[in-house]
């Protein structure tokens, strides 16, 4: 007799060899990827219903887990711990604001769990600096047998696609703040977590948390609309997304 | 583990020094290995998805909540816990300083803030952030109001003057 | 007229005492090596329980059907209410509450059946199994309006009215210079005890149960099983073993019912362990209160008439509601401070929100917080330091309580007072356009030991020496944190000047010496009270023995470690005592009610009184409306301390529980729903909350004091929620009143100053 709905001990671990193969695999039993499992797990656990199989991620995967200059920038591995990523040489010198912020972002047993991939696909609290960042998403679908390339902005996770890694342009000249709040402290949800990114010529802002990811691209008159469509409905949250952005805006133009 | 028809793997790891193979679901819970039968019960359930850090483990070295480490993510991987460190110089420090600090109330948690704590203390001296006090944001007290957690840290685990990495 | 003497004043820091190092349970609870009730998982054919709980908030409970269950794999036993052998109902107040539902649920998290399986997941299985049929019932959700809506049980929702007036209200108000009226609501804070419910129930193998569980009372607990299972007390008993936490929130029975049925059922020991979310969604919590108080002074600030009106939500079943209720009005009364006219009702109601009951504080906390509040908002009306207006308007330490009782206090009140305005952390804000505005705030909280009110409250406790030459000192007081059994050993060790290892404490045995329950701050008072009891004479009959074996006089006998001393020198030692004493003549028995005040036919309020002012300091960020709290300072005046670490931790732990309450903590209900199921969403401080903090002790206790060591348990949770958002007002401007502080609200009113100014 099947057990409905499924245990977890029932589930099965599907394990790819290859990146291709867990496209095709993911394709074929609709089944979700998983990685560090700190985001899913936690739903399956609170719904009590947890899927019948999942697409086991190998970080052992050429490319998928460490950080690379690139001449243009940083490769970053989608199965690149956030721990890692917060300890890492190389942030710290293209993004030496990332590693203090990422002591709010989960806590420190999860973050050596979650991965970067993990932390966008989920909308978490990387996605204000990697949408203001511009970052491009690299993936893999099952009719292409290149790796696509894609903005952030324009990825949508669960669509069978899998996230290979991240490219983020050279911001070591640029300015860059990044500010975040929580209902507490640390290791909180993002109500609100908010990016300013200012690459010498043009401020570039973004925002995450209980109204979804999203880059803003209105004047500063506007915002309060553009945030009210794109689905932050609190007016108190929107105000302080607002202040938040004016302070760091202030922030980075007060050191050029 | 009864249900035949559940997809069971050998699963081969280490605890605590110790080769361990075990025949378990893929997707089980380390928390649930760890304590089933009573085998290693310093791994505490507070919540079961990874916000309390009562569970708390080392892998690799590494604190992870056991609840949120499932049995396919095991093989070939290094699991302590408190029952294996008592030779463990690091553990040795954060154990007295607790103690010392009066760091503990009713001590259900007290196990997964060691660990919190010895894994702070390794990543540190290979050049990793000094703020042990970060490192046990992810673990949650009611009884003391950390105020001994941040005594023990503050007096007793400072950077470790003999550790020439602490300059 | 007495004048009040200075007090001391020193600040608390860890200390050993004589032997300088912690005791070794602090060791073993630190190397994991103490089994907590649901760290049993090793007995021999153990099972797993599990609880069907009911997934509406009021409905009428058509049908139950185990059919399948119990044919599912790994299943022992499912049981619903026809499977209770005697009494179908529990409650330390009120027996209201089923083991199983019988013909209606009156929560969601109710409980309907119970399952014992091999093993978890299979118990699980086995309750998803289980169909159930309901048919929904209103939901009663709006407590202010509770008792006009239909009734949960026999009579009305109103559970208990109560009313303590004094003077006339209404002509005093009349007659005052300036009056403040305002509203005030807490929220239904969650104990959040790290060890959730659980615990093991075990046949004796003679048709008896016993209970190795998380509980605050063990011999109650029997009294309430042995009526369930049908069985003579003597069959029931309860080893209460350290716990993960309790504060509160395991002074009822939680799963012991259900465990104690199925493993009768089975015969074999049972296991129920909730998870986080059972927690949540079917423990106890503390009562939110929705409060209206006006009060009023003349010109100078003296307070003349207070009125206050309060509903209480206490959810679906009493529990300690009606305790909670006297407490929360005695404390509405303002009981530091002079008041000669005041009228505070109170009433108690029950709603399908879940369950409220016994929770640190007791509704101490939330009056107090009401209460403190309302002087800040009468001496800003006056223009007058909030300090100054405390200071016309404190009792004496000669006066009496604030319902006429006589009180004791440990200092006198100005003392206190005094001490606080005196803080370091009175300094200047930010200046004014900076992103984190600060401020300083300061609320003053008295609290009573002891049951009060006249309840039955009494206690006792075993003193004896093993063959193995230790000194056995046994309560029957649970131990779930709070390290009463340190302070015991200090005790002893103090008073008869052995060391820490000659004393081995027992707790929590229902089958030892009835302390009475683990709660109300009473525990200390009566450790303290039945030690001074028991050891003087135990001590002469140890040195008369001691005399007699070796031939020296016994007035030259002094207890030390390891044994008696003649003059600096061992001349026998505990074990050897031990063997060569008569059976039973070093065995000393005690018991004691809890101390009341003397010639009062029947006692009113607490007559052991205490008090805390705490100063907080917070920084409010300009752009969200956050708070952090950097700073606490407590200025406690509690008796003696007897053993440091403990008192320490006790306040600076319950202040933190009252920050989480004051800035986080929340359990919102939507049509009896819990909207918060976890520890990701129901968020308690982390140690990056945690503010530093300083206690500071004022111990003007009398030498001569009957009780110069009073319960701290629950002190540090009194005043600190006022003091901060008193600390939040001095910053912004801003006063909130509505709990938890919403940072939304508290950033459109910053934001809403700014553009006025």
């Amino acid at each position: 007799m099947q057990a409905d709905p499924t245990q977890r001990d029932q589930i099965r671990v599907l394990r790819p060899a290859t990146p291709r193969e867990a496209v095709a695999l993911a394709k074929t039993t609709g089944a979700p990827y998983i990685a560090g499992g700190s985001g899913l797990q936690p739903v399956w656990e609170r719904n009590g219903s947890w899927p019948r199989q999942i697409v086991a991620l190998n970080p052992g995967w050429p490319g998928f887990r460490g950080i690379e200059e690139t001449g243009q920038g940083l490769r970053v591995g989608a199965l690149t711990t956030l721990g890692e990523l917060a300890q890492h040489p190389l942030i710290h010198r293209y993004l030496p604001c990332l590693p203090e912020f990422m002591d709010q972002v989960a806590g420190p047993g999860v973050r050596h769990l979650g991965t970067v991939g993990g932390n966008l696909c989920a909308g978490g609290d990387l996605s204000a600096l990697f949408l203001a960042l511009d970052a491009q998403v690299h993936r893999l679908s099952d009719d292409d047998p290149q790796e696509q390339c894609q903005p952030l902005e324009d990825y949508s996770a669960g669509d069978g696609t899998l996230m290979t890694a991240l490219s983020i342009p050279d911001s070591r000249q640029w300015r860059i703040g990044l500010e975040k709040l929580g209902y507490r402290e640390r290791f909180s949800p993002p109500r609100a977590t908010v990016a300013c990114v200012h690459d010498g010529q043009t401020m570039r802002r973004a925002v995450c948390g209980e109204g979804g990811p999203a880059r803003l691209r209105s004047s500063e008159t506007d915002q309060d609309t553009e945030l009210t469509a794109g689905g932050w409905q609190d007016p108190a949250l929107r105000l302080a997304i607002q202040r938040m952005l004016a302070f760091l805006q202030e922030d980075i133009a007060r050191d050029h | 583990m009864k249900d035949g028809d559940q997809p069971l793997e050998t699963i081969r790891f280490e605890l605590n020094g110790q080769a361990v193979t075990r025949s378990v679901p893929a997707a089980a819970a380390l928390i649930d290995l760890l304590r089933d039968g009573g085998q290693v019960t310093s791994v505490r359930p507070g919540c079961r998805i990874g916000r309390c850090g009562a569970c708390n483990v080392l892998v690799d070295g590494q604190v992870m909540p056991a609840c949120l480490v499932m049995a396919w993510q095991l093989p070939g991987r290094r699991i302590e816990t408190v029952e294996g460190l008592s030779d463990d110089p690091d553990y040795l420090r954060v154990r007295q300083a607790l103690a010392r600090e009066s760091a503990l109330q009713c001590g259900y948690c007290t196990p997964g803030f060691a660990l919190s704590l010895v894994s702070a203390l390794r990543a540190r001296r290979q050049g990793g952030p000094a703020d042990l006090t970060e490192a046990l944001t992810g673990n949650l007290c009611r009884c003391t109001g950390y105020g001994g957690l941040k005594r023990a840290i503050e007096r007793h685990l400072g950077p470790d003057p003999t550790d020439p990495s602490v300059a | 007229m007495t004048t009040d003497r200075p007090a001391s004043i020193s600040t608390l820091a860890v200390d050993w005492g004589p032997e300088g190092q912690p005791g070794d349970t602090l060791y073993q609870r630190i190397d994991g090596q103490l089994d907590y009730p649901t760290d049993l998982l090793n007995l021999p054919g153990l099972l797993h329980g599990a609880i069907l709980r009911s997934d509406q908030a009021h409905a009428r409970l058509l049908a139950v059907d185990t059919r399948v269950a119990r044919t599912m794999p790994g299943v022992h036993s499912v049981v619903t209410a026809e499977d209770v052998p005697g009494l179908n109902r529990f409650g330390i107040v009120v027996r209201d509450q089923p083991v199983f539902c019988e013909d209606r649920v009156r929560y969601e998290g109710d409980a309907i059946a119970a399952v014992a399986a091999d093993t978890p997941a299979q118990a699980r299985a086995a309750i998803a199994a289980i169909r159930v049929e309901y048919q929904p019932l209103p939901v009663v959700e709006d407590a202010a309006s509770a008792e006009n809506q239909p009734a949960l049980h026999e009579g009305s929702n109103l559970l208990a009215q109560e009313s303590l007036t004094r003077g006339d209200v209404d002509q005093a108000l009349a007659a005052c210079a300036v009056v403040v009226e305002h509203e005030y609501r807490t929220p239904r804070q969650m104990h959040g005890f790290m060890e959730t419910e659980g615990g093991v129930a075990l046949p004796d193998g003679n048709g008896g149960v016993l209970f190795r569980v998380g509980c605050q009372s063990g011999h109650r607990d029997v009294e309430q099983l042995a009526d369930i299972l049908a069985l003579p007390r003597a069959q029931v008993s309860v080893e209460a073993m350290t716990t993960g936490g309790a504060f509160g929130g395991k002074d009822e029975l939680t799963i012991q019912p259900a465990a104690g049925i199925l493993a009768l059922r089975t015969g074999r020991p049972v296991m129920i362990h909730l998870d986080r979310f059972e927690s949540c969604r079917s423990g106890m919590k503390r009562h939110p209160v929705a409060v209206r108080m006006t009060t009023g002074c003349d010109a100078r600030g003296h307070l003349l008439a207070h009125r206050v009106d309060a509903v209480l939500d206490t959810g679906a079943y009493a529990s300690l509601g009606p305790a909670v209720l006297e407490n929360f009005m005695d404390h509405a009364t303002a009981p530091l401070y002079r008041i000669d006219s005041y009228a505070v009702t109170g009433r108690l109601v029950y709603t399908n929100n879940g369950l409220c009951g016994a929770f640190r504080g007791f509704g101490g906390n939330q009056a107090t917080f009401a209460v403190e509040s309302q002087l800040d908002a009468l001496a800003c009306k006056l223009g007058m330091d909030p300090g100054e207006l405390r200071r016309k308007n404190l009792r004496s330490r000669q006066e009496p309580g604030s319902r006429g009782q006589p009180v004791r206090w440990t200092a006198a009140p100005a003392t206190v007072l005094d001490a606080a305005l005196a803080s370091p952390l009175w300094q200047p804000g930010n200046p004014a356009g900076a992103r984190w505005l600060t401020g300083t705030g300061l609320a003053f909280g008295a609290q009573g030991n002891g049951l009060g009110d006249g309840l039955p409250d009494s206690g006792g406790g075993r003193l004896s020496l093993t063959p193995e030459g230790r000194i056995r000192v046994e309560f029957g007081f649970a131990d779930y944190g709070q390290d009463i059994a340190g302070a015991i050993t200090r005790s002893v060790c103090d008073a008869l000047g052995c060391g820490s290892a000659d004393v081995e404490v027992v707790l929590g045995q229902s089958r030892g010496p009835d302390s009475g329950p683990t709660s109300a701050s009473r525990s200390s008072v009566m450790v303290h009270g039945l030690l001074s009891r028991m050891l003087p004479e135990w001590t002469q009959t140890l040195k008369r023995l001691a005399a007699e074996l070796t031939g020296q006089p016994a007035e030259d006998l002094a207890p030390g470690t390891g044994g008696l001393f003649l003059q600096g020198r061992r001349l026998i030692d505990y074990r050897e005592l031990a063997g060569k004493a008569p059976p039973d003549a070093l065995v000393a028995e005690a018991g004691q009610d809890f101390p009341v005040a003397p010639g009062q036919e029947t006692p009113v309020g607490r007559y052991l009184q205490l008090q805390i002012a705490t100063i907080a300091r917070v920084m409010v960020d300009r752009l969200t409306g956050r708070v952090r709290v950097t700073d606490l300072h407590h200025i406690t005046a509690a008796g003696r301390v007897i053993y440091p670490p403990g008192y320490l931790g006790q306040i600076e732990g319950a202040a933190v529980m009252g920050l989480g309450m004051t800035l986080t903590e929340d359990m919102p209900t939507r049509k009896g729903r819990m909207q918060r199921d976890n520890l990701d969403q129901y968020l308690m401080p982390t140690i990056g909350d945690a503010p530093a903090q300083r206690v500071d002790v004022v111990d003007d206790t009398p030498e001569n004091d009957p009780y110069p060591i009073r319960g701290i348990g629950e002190l540090g949770i009194e005043a600190v929620t006022p003091a901060i958002v008193s600390a939040i007002e001095a910053a912004t401007g801003v006063r909130v009143r509505t709990l938890p502080v919403s940072p939304s609200a508290l950033l459109e009113a910053i934001q809403a100053r700014e553009a006025q100014s």
